[in-house]
């Protein structure tokens, strides 16, 4: 047999381009597996950390696992959830404390955790909602908003910290400014304060006012300093007004000079609050003049640094966080905004512009060595805030970050023009970074932070302890409190409301007190009213309160919303509206077994008629 | 010297097993991940986690016995084995004492006999006597052993015997292994003294 030499080049080339092409493959595949199983966690295993995330106009805070990135919750906090019954009645005091203090919407930012010793100690989470000038607190015992306050003096709540090492203060930046002498016209006398709050009290100790607008917030590690960002020192009101300056600053708040202040008296007091002027009370504020319009400031896990970013210029300007001299201003990227750590002595910064997490090393920074870069990583796309694990406290754990995009553009199926956004994990434990994982979410996490799942593991509760005024099983009854008012106290249990029905007049006032007496849980039971624009939900051992007022005569059949069992469809009861002027002659729930077993007396409500 | 021991051993174990829970249930399901339903039964009745089990045994028409009469005497019998135990501690190698250890043998192996075949039939009409309008109708009359596990619906439910009744089994394998040991106090100075006693008497 006779071989062309032509046909036996090209059989060579044809073979070798399939090697490659398969080995490339192959490698591409590893690549992908690897990337898997650093993000993978099997059904019913754990993940490692707790991610919170901001839900920025959705006014809550999102709850991820990491690395997984899978969403395990979300708490309301600024905007009424019927899903979990929160702040959903007018009677509901989380409502009405909501609509006082600024409505039933927020925008939140910053999720800041309570530190001990620099590090996050599990108790509690602050977030802010920078549209209504508020400030959350959220219980991690109960993962439940305990405490909300409108700061006064203050609008636009943007930047919010907690001062370390121990939450002495949790900082809230006034972004935007306010009249000082109760004109709203004249521009002139318009200044921004940084509120001090107590965490505990959550009262604001005192204020102080800053010219221009402040940003971003963060402390000095030791607690001495107050550090945030401020633009438009010009004080100008519209953007071309904001950006004449060629540098704006970081402003450094000494915290025991300004309490010093405080109690010596000094301070206009402005809504209860007293108000330190810096024009006034020397010492207490330290302008850093950073390259202008800067957006993030981070301090250094080793306390020796603060970094501001330049966002418009394409630098981040390091800081000494004692002398509060600027040691280097290199160049990172276009568009910086915000920086994290990592245990090994470098630098994550966020770059909106390039779309890109710059990784550098702050030691060679400093130095001013021309490798102080050390690697690049696309994200997708225009990253605002990102954050590492621990990279906000004293000890950071330097394997992952998130990357919280603003857009996501081609990253999912598309679901007409309104976009999720796209929130990326990275590995950062090595010299290289390496993109693990995406997910979407709702709009619109600004920023995270990250939690040890070990450091919850003692302290989270699973089912409430059913406190003194909890309904007892057994003692359930309707009570007609006066002409126009009912009273029902009602207990939950798989799969019955005791009582199962009770009997009003239209446009009774009616008080319905529900505790769920399950011990188990997850043994959530929901109370959805028709037309009354009513559901609650009770976890296991909680007691609620609502009142509500009984619409046109008829049958309502509440009825279970959280499945809780092979007889939740059956979980549904009657309340009986009768007209107006009907003299109620029937026991408002009849007497005899609900379920097998269970056996409820009667109790009538008409012990005042008209 | 050692029967002796061995006895009052016996006694104290009976004696505890009264204030300690003497049988134990666990029940297990698969979305009770570790968390399974425990519940005891001792002198003053059945606990544990009652209020989820109660809730749960209405769905398949269980009536778990709230009242357990058969406790008092159980109690009583007891407190009276422990007693006897005691004094058989005090017997002699005699034929008296060896009769009188016999006989606390056999009344324990009764006794626990006895608690055997009352403990059991509550078990079946647990599974048995329940109520035909219950929701659930998947679930096939069933039996719980004394100890082992039986499976009912979603739920595995082992029975097996508590601290007490440990301690109720050990007693009572003592006081039979003691029918088998020679008394210690067989020494000859003993047997002397004890001729002695009865040569005064």
């Amino acid at each position: 047999m006779k071989r062309h030499p032509v046909l036996l080049v090209a059989a060579s080339v044809i073979a070798t381009v399939i090697g490659v092409q398969t080995l490339g493959c192959g490698a591409a595949r590893s690549a992908r597996s690897i990337a898997a199983e650093q993000v993978y966690v099997p059904p019913g295993e754990l993940d490692k950390y707790y991610g919170f995330l901001s839900g920025g106009q959705s006014g809550s805070v999102f709850v991820i696992g990491v690395p997984s990135g899978r969403l395990i919750r979300e708490i309301p906090v600024f905007e009424p959830r019927a899903a979990y019954g929160y702040a959903l009645l007018e009677s509901d005091p989380r409502r009405q404390l909501l609509e006082s203090t600024g409505g039933l919407w927020g925008d939140t930012h910053h999720p800041m955790l309570s530190e001990k010793g620099g590090i996050f100690d599990g108790r509690y989470l602050w977030i802010n909602d920078l549209a209504n000038g508020r400030l959350a607190r959220i219980r991690l015992d109960r993962f439940e908003a305990d405490r909300i306050i409108k700061l006064p003096n203050l609008q636009g709540a943007h930047g919010i910290a907690v001062v370390s090492p121990d939450t002495k203060y949790v900082v809230v930046n006034g972004e935007f400014e306010q009249p000082t002498d109760g004109m709203v016209t004249n521009p002139a006398p318009y200044t921004s304060v940084v509120a001090f709050v107590d965490p505990e009290s959550m009262e604001v100790k005192f204020e102080v006012r800053v010219n221009g607008n402040i940003d971003i917030a963060d402390t000095s590690k030791d607690g001495r300093y107050a550090f945030s960002t401020v633009y438009n020192l010009e004080q100008g009101k519209d953007m071309g007004s904001m950006i004449q300056y060629d540098r704006d600053a970081v402003a450094a708040i000494d915290i025991p000079a300004a309490e010093a202040a405080v109690a010596a008296g000094k301070g206009e007091v402005r809504n209860g609050v007293p108000i330190l002027d810096p024009a006034e009370v020397t010492g207490i504020l330290t302008l850093i003049p950073v390259p202008k319009n800067p957006h993030g400031v981070n301090a250094t896990p080793d306390g020796r640094y603060v970094i501001a970013s330049g966002k418009l210029s394409p630098t981040v300007t390091i800081i000494d966080a004692h002398t509060l001299q600027i040691v280097a201003e290199p160049e990172v990227g276009l568009g910086p905004l915000h920086t994290t750590f990592d245990n090994r002595g470098n630098a994550y910064t966020s770059l909106f512009l390039d779309s890109q997490v710059v990784k550098w090393n702050i030691d060679k920074a400093v130095a001013g060595a021309d490798d102080y870069i050390v690697d690049r990583i696309n994200v997708h796309y225009n990253i605002g805030h990102l954050q590492a694990v621990g990279g906000d406290s004293m000890k950071p754990a330097g394997n992952y970050l998130l990357a919280l995009n603003k857009l996501s553009k081609d990253q999912y199926l598309p679901v007409g023009p309104d976009l999720p956004e796209n929130q990326e994990i990275i590995d950062i434990s090595g010299e290289k970074m390496k993109m693990l994982a995406a997910f979407p979410t709702p709009p619109e996490p600004h920023d995270a932070t990250f939690l040890e799942a070990s450091v919850l593991e003692p302290i989270v509760q699973q089912v409430y302890t059913p406190g003194e005024d909890a309904v007892v099983a057994g003692q359930e009854s309707v009570v007609r409190t006066g002409p126009g008012s009912v009273q029902v106290n009602m207990t939950l249990l798989r799969s019955a409301y005791t009582p199962d029905s009770f009997e009003v007049r239209e446009g009774d006032e009616v008080t319905l007190k529900i505790t769920n007496v399950e011990t188990i849980r997850d043994m959530i039971h929901g109370f959805a009213l028709p037309d009354h624009g009513f559901n609650m939900a009770l976890p296991p051992g909680d007691t609620q309160v609502r009142t509500f007022k009984a619409g046109k005569p008829g049958v309502y059949w509440f009825y279970c919303t959280n499945f809780c069992s092979a007889l939740h469809l059956e979980m549904r009861g009657r309340m009986v509206v009768q007209p107006k002027d009907s003299v109620i002659t029937l026991t408002d729930w009849h007497s005899g077994a609900n379920v097998a077993g269970q056996v409820v007396p009667g109790v009538p409500s008409t012990g005042a008629s008209q | 010297m050692r029967v002796r021991v061995l006895y009052l051993i016996a006694a104290a174990a009976t004696a505890a097993a009264i204030a300690l829970p003497l049988w134990g249930f666990t029940m297990s399901a698969p979305q009770y991940p570790d968390e399974s339903l425990h519940l005891q039964v001792g002198r003053t009745g059945i606990s544990g986690d009652l209020h989820e089990v109660e809730a749960l045994q209405k769905y398949i028409g269980v009536r778990f016995p709230t009242e357990l009469p058969e406790l008092r005497p159980a109690t009583f019998g007891m407190a009276a084995l422990a007693g006897l135990l005691l004094l058989a501690a005090l017997t002699g190698p005699g034929r008296f004492g060896r009769a009188y250890r016999a006989l606390c043998a056999v009344l324990f192996v009764l006794f626990l006999g006895a608690s055997a075949v009352v403990v059991q039939t509550r078990l079946y009409t647990v599974g048995h006597d329940r109520d035909p309008n219950a929701p659930l109708r998947a679930i096939a009359d069933f039996t719980p052993p004394l100890v082992g596990p039986v499976k009912v619906g979603n739920f595995t439910v082992w029975s097996f015997p508590h601290a007490g009744g440990v301690l109720l089994l050990a007693g009572s394998i003592l006081s039979v292994a003691g029918l088998f040991v020679k008394p210690a106090g067989g020494t000859e100075a003993a047997a002397a003294r004890r001729l002695s006693r009865k040569d005064a008497a």
